[in-house]
């Protein structure tokens, strides 16, 4: 499994923990009634506390793995090699972590997806409003809808690293 | 409707008659990960045109050498 894989693995396992301890939060409080659901301010304070977290924990999850797989890297190197020089290395992580066309090209394709279900989302949330539904139900839709979008993305490029884009 | 065509490669071959040389090797010269390499072999990523002339440049030959096209007869491509 490739670098770029195994990233994809980690920011969907972020993506879907993030979105759940939301669901377990927000939906709890309004559950134990402590929130009415068209209390706007709530929601809008927890969302952009949970886009607070999600930013942070990506960049934290995604530098640890990459010192980790560095790590591994070097090791594998080690033990294959015996005595390694640091720059063969080196540049060992550089070849594997390097981002390429083929990679540009599968994170636009993918992006079309997580595009796709944010519009449908966007729309869902809006005929939401006309059917009577709360404030709440409206946000909640379009907050959900971008984070599946961007799990599915994850979920795209996978399929796309494992069969292929292009010629396949 | 244009006919439907694949592209086809000799990759393992040149690197075999280059004194075998790793995937890494390539990936490092040719400046792209080894994933794309693997992908490219393995026909299941058509690169671009200036990655093609990159291979074919480590490889030192014309890349009509490199890659090739295998057409479908009968199928359209459908994009």
């Amino acid at each position: 499994m490739s670098y770029q894989e195994k990233r994809n693995i980690v920011s969907i396992i972020t993506g879907i923990a993030i979105l759940t301890a939301y669901c377990i939060y927000a939906f709890g409080q309004v559950r134990a009634g402590s929130v009415a659901p068209d209390d706007f301010k709530f929601w809008a304070r927890t969302i952009l506390i949970f886009i607070g977290i999600g930013v942070g924990a990506s960049i934290v999850i995604q530098i640890i793995f990459h010192i980790l797989l560095s790590i591994a890297i070097s090791i594998k190197k080690s033990i294959q090699e015996g005595n390694c020089d640091e720059k063969e290395i080196e540049r060992s992580i550089e070849v594997e972590v390097t981002e390429d066309e083929m990679d540009k090209l599968i994170q636009l394709k993918a992006m079309r997806f997580a595009f796709a279900i944010a519009g449908i989302g966007f729309i869902a949330a809006l005929v939401s409003l006309l059917l009577n539904y709360s404030f709440g139900v409206m946000i909640n839709i379009l907050f959900i809808s971008f984070s599946v979008g961007s799990i599915i993305e994850g979920l795209v490029q996978m399929r796309f690293y494992r069969k292929g884009i292009g010629n396949a | 409707m244009p006919k439907k065509i694949t592209i086809t490669n000799n990759i393992r071959k040149l690197r075999f008659f280059a004194n075998e040389m790793t995937q890494q090797e390539l990936a490092e010269k040719a400046g792209v990960s080894r994933q794309t390499i693997i992908a490219i072999e393995a026909s299941k990523y058509s690169p671009s045109l200036e990655l093609a002339f990159r291979i074919a440049d480590v490889f030192g030959v014309a890349i009509g050498e490199v890659f090739g096209v295998t057409e479908h007869p009968g199928e359209r491509d459908q994009e």
